[in-house]
């Protein structure tokens, strides 16, 4: 069969669109309803793939329209480069969630597993679909279907938690949804048209384009999660089941950072210098706040989500260093920041997606989240553990692994941007680059903490003392996840030029080269280079070398004895003895206090809520007075007929037979006149 | 990629730093008993603890996992790593594909991430709080550390340590008061990487630095021990290939290595004797104050920084 990417892309969405349908038809035989929504989920993202990756290899996008049912619409698909970027993302991060449910969702056999695969697959028709349309109308539209799926996957547990916490994310997604639909309807104004390429011709400048990049992107940051608006973020996503989780933090915030970029960029064309900054800066605190919530977490699924604030982050420093380098005519700059930051959102789908299945397997076989109840677990679990401590080294921006790579061109890029520009940028451009290595730095205790509070040390409660290592499949897609790390990092120098050229399309063209041989460069070697493929080799093979020499020059020495208990100043050790979560992060708690009040004070969920009470209070006060005025009189005067009714109807046989008697004379008389 | 000749020469200059690292370990062990007026184990004790400790057996708890066996591995060997890459014996890095700042600061990060790791990989609770502490002491040093090294590369226009080290080593005039508070922010991160009072004690062993090596044993032990004195030597001689780079040689050519060599070991000499004497005139302070002395760091680092920006 040979398709064209737009042929594919459309039998990938019928796929996810027919995995939905038939999980919803066999709701009565949910183990075949997981397997075939399962199923369907791996041929739509092999399908996705087969769509982009072509597209993305060309350098060429594609677009097709047709009418569609509505006049004032058309059903334009545009798959550009951007948007083949983020189905590529999308379908492999959809292909490697659906080899987990396989075994993850018989967890949730019974209690309706049949409509996970349902949602589950409406949730990446609507992303693929969001991400290729190129029409205002028909983009809300999938953007709407996409936060209603997510929102009845967030309350799958159906228990309190998940219920509060689904409430939140509805109220904040749809408020970001009506900031988007204001935007867009101020460019609709404009133009005439709800085509994006008319957006786009409209070359919008002054007051009115600030507003619009505004709206859309509070709006879009609300779905992306950055801070201040991150409130749902660390609620919503723990609450999913493990493998949604893992779409929604490694993918569905993207789509916030994808429409940043569609608005900012593509459609506005980042003409402002000081909208870049404002990215950067929102980027800045997101990252530093993100990271510092997420070490003082003691729920494994709430520490990865707080860290999914802290990855949006540095992904936008990335885009509004490439903003104000398009804005201050610095292509170079441009260019680098947006591959920075690209390159960045396919890396944290990747590590993010592995952290999240990593925790729902431990959730799986351990039945908790609370790291305070694990401990011990690479003992009993270790290809999870090895596949856990793989994505944690990612996400800490090791070398050589893919973090590294998008992390070291995100400082690039803002050093390009310190050392030349006007005193703001070379004010800003440091800042940012302090943030984001206090935020490594941070991460670093973060992951520490939640890999070795989790698989390390003794088991501190009996689900941990009796787990066993998590199905195959899951193994396997955790497996699929940790080569990726490792691949995207290593293979930098090929990576890199694709990403490269995603960003200079986006950014007018202007080719940038980051590659020479094995090394990657900002745009020019003599600056500075890199190679990881090199520090790949030296990091593994240099450690071997004591290594061997210890096990060749053994000598009289004894084989290794690993027994007893760790000492603990002569007393018996107890499980309580080992370091707790709360203990690794309490210097951090202590001396960051200011900023962990914070985030009391800019949390949005509360006034949210204050606004839904005082919303549903009026309505209450309102209600009244429609009773008053309307429906009061009407049940009155119902009841007055009624009564007047009662009096012919006294119930007694006599005066029914007299009722009747009556009747007949009147009908006689009526007969003879 | 660099050709075999300079590569030799980096796994040279690795290979001489590991065999100094006792040394200089040992000249502050010395340093500190002679202030205590005690006679001291003498400059050469750290090659024969590690010479003895490879005759013995490793014993481990039986909580500790397979990170607590790799860390002494993979923390030697990401040492070695860096030895390779920094500016010690020429002024440009033997291999300019891995002396760019950013990489050598999250080098620095993996064998902070490992050695924290295993601490708590090994089920000790010494060893569990030792690498909290370390981690946190990590998160009150970078800013300063990536600040101050900021203000040099934007002065010099590149991220490469070699291509910093080697143009500061021309002319410190350029921005002269930028220069020199960067050095002193730098110098500051410096003490405190190598493990020094106020903020570490390195010789009691269930403190920060060493804390994590409580449950360790023979070879592991011996590794560890290697490991952390090479990461002493490596942060000193970074201070030195970046900011204090006279005497190193311009072309790699035999004569002018050797003057190198010779310069290599008097500046480290210097480094760890001026570090010791700090040290040992101060107090011991309660840890979680110890983000208020850090500010100092970062005040300077932001200090040079402002002078940067007006161009002193």
């Amino acid at each position: 069969m040979n398709l064209t990417p737009i042929g594919m892309l459309l039998l990938s969405v019928l796929l996810f669109a027919a995995g939905a349908g038939m999980s919803l038809l066999l709701a009565r035989c949910e183990r075949l309803a997981i397997q075939l929504s399962a199923l369907t989920g791996v041929l739509g993202g092999l399908c996705g793939l087969a769509a982009a990756v072509p597209v993305l290899l060309s350098g060429q996008g594609v677009s097709f329209a047709i009418d569609g049912p509505f006049a004032f619409a058309h059903f334009v698909v545009r798959m550009d480069l951007l948007a083949a970027l983020m189905v590529t993302v999308i379908s492999a991060m959809a292909l490697i969630a659906s080899i987990y449910s396989l075994s993850y969702v018989q967890e949730y056999e019974g209690r309706g597993a049949w409509t996970m695969g349902f949602f589950m697959n409406l949730f990446v028709a609507s992303m693929i679909g969001l991400v290729v349309i190129d029409n205002a109308f028909y983009f809300l539209v999938f953007f709407e279907a996409m936060s209603l799926s997510s929102y009845f996957l967030v309350i799958f547990d159906q228990d309190r938690e998940a219920v509060d916490a689904g409430f939140l994310y509805f109220l904040i997604a749809h408020a970001g949804s009506v900031l988007i639909m204001v935007a867009f309807f101020i460019l609709y104004q404009k133009s005439g048209s709800l085509d994006f390429d008319s957006f786009r011709a409209l070359h919008l400048t002054g007051p009115l384009a600030s507003v619009v990049f505004l709206l859309a992107f509070f709006g879009f940051g609300a779905k992306a999660g950055m801070v201040p608006l991150h409130g749902w973020l660390p609620r919503a996503h723990p609450a999913a089941p493990s493998h949604a989780s893992a779409m929604m933090s490694g993918v569905m915030v993207k789509i916030g950072v994808f429409g940043i970029i569609k608005v900012g960029i593509d459609l506005l064309g980042a003409s402002t210098a000081w909208w870049g900054v404002v990215v950067l800066a929102f980027g800045a605190v997101s990252s530093v706040l993100g990271v510092l919530y997420a070490l003082a977490e003691q729920d494994i699924k709430r520490l990865l989500a707080y860290s999914t604030v802290e990855n949006v982050g540095i992904i936008l420093m990335g885009v509004g260093t490439g903003m104000v380098g398009m804005a201050t005519g610095h292509p170079v700059i441009a260019v680098l920041g947006l591959l920075a930051g690209l390159y960045h959102l396919v890396n944290h789908a990747v590590f993010k997606g592995l952290l999240f299945l990593g925790a729902g397997s431990i959730l799986y076989r351990t039945h908790t989240k609370d790291m305070e109840q694990l401990g011990g677990l690479a003992r009993v679990m270790p290809y999870t553990a090895f596949a856990f401590l793989f994505g944690s080294l990612a996400i800490c921006a090791l070398p050589p692994f893919n973090g590294f790579v998008s992390e070291w061109f995100t400082y690039q890029a803002m050093f390009g941007m310190s050392h030349g520009g006007d005193m703001l940028l070379r004010i800003a451009g440091p800042v940012a680059i302090v943030a984001l290595a206090l935020t490594g730095a941070l991460a670093a205790l973060c992951f520490v903490k939640a890999y070795g509070v989790c698989f390390s040390g003794n088991p501190r409660s009996h689900h941990a003392a009796e787990a066993k290592e998590a199905p195959c499949s899951m193994v396997f897609a955790l497996m699929l996840l940790a080569v990726a790390c490792v691949v995207l990092g290593l293979a930098a120098p090929c990576v890199s030029p694709i990403i490269s050229h995603v960003a200079s399309s986006l950014t007018g063209g202007v080719a940038l080269v980051v590659t020479q041989g094995s090394v990657i460069h900002p745009g020019n070697p003599a600056q500075t280079l890199v190679s990881t493929p090199l520090l790949a080799v030296l990091l593994f093979l240099i450690p071997l070398i004591p290594l061997v020499l210890v096990s060749l020059f053994r000598g009289r020495r004894l084989q290794r004895r690993h027994a007893g208990d760790a000492w603990a100043c002569g007393y018996a050790t107890e499980g309580n003895m080992t370091v707790s979560g709360a203990g690794l992060a309490q210097p951090v708690r202590f001396m960051f206090a200011p900023l962990y009040r914070l985030r009391e004070t800019l949390n949005p969920s509360r006034a949210m809520r204050a606004t839904v009470d005082c919303s549903v209070s009026a309505a209450t006060r309102v209600e009244p007075v429609w009773d008053d005025k309307l429906v009061s009189p009407i049940v009155r005067g119902v009841q007055r007929l009624g009564s007047w009714v009662q009096i012919l109807q006294r119930g007694d046989f006599r005066i029914y037979c007299l009722y009747v008697v009556i009747a007949l004379v009147i009908l006689l008389l009526c007969t003879v006149r | 990629m660099p050709n075999l000749e300079m590569f030799m020469l980096a796994i040279g200059q690795a290979a001489l730093l590991l065999l100094l690292a006792p040394l200089m370990t040992g000249i502050s062990r010395m340093m500190r008993a002679r202030m205590h007026s005690r006679r001291g184990p003498g400059v050469l004790q750290d090659y024969r603890d590690i010479v003895k400790l490879f005759k013995r057996q490793d014993v481990a708890p039986s909580s500790a996992g397979f990170v607590f066996r790799a860390a002494p591995y993979v923390i030697l060997g990401t040492m070695l790593v860096l030895a390779m890459a920094l500016p010690a014996l020429t002024r440009h890095s033997p291999v300019a594909a891995l002396a760019d700042l950013i990489t050598v600061m999250y080098l620095f990060a993996m064998v902070r991430f490992f050695f924290s790791l295993s601490g708590i990989d090994s089920g000790s609770s010494f060893a569990g709080i030792g690498a909290g502490r370390e981690l946190t002491l990590g998160i009150l040093v970078e800013p300063t550390m990536i600040l101050s090294l900021l203000v040099v590369s934007l002065i010099e226009g590149t991220t490469n340590l070699g291509s910093i080290g080697a143009s500061i080593g021309d002319n410190y005039l350029k921005a002269p008061a930028a220069i020199g508070l960067a050095m002193l922010a730098f110098g500051f991160v410096v003490f405190i990487e190598m493990g020094k009072l106020p903020f570490d004690m390195a010789e009691a062993e269930q403190e920060l630095q060493e804390g994590p090596l409580t449950e360790y044993s023979g070879v592991s032990l011996a590794m560890l021990k290697l490991g952390l004195g090479l990461k002493k030597v490596v942060i000193a001689q970074f201070f030195l290939g970046v900011f204090l780079p006279f005497g190193l040689a311009a072309i790699p050519a035999a004569g002018s290595l050797v003057v190198a060599l010779v310069a290599l070991v008097l500046k480290l000499v210097a480094v760890f004797v001026l570090a010791a004497l700090v040290e040992n005139s101060m107090a011991r302070g309660r840890f979680l104050l110890v983000s208020r002395v850090t500010w100092i760091g970062f005040g300077l680092a932001a200090l040079s920084f402002i002078f940067y920006l007006t161009g002193l």
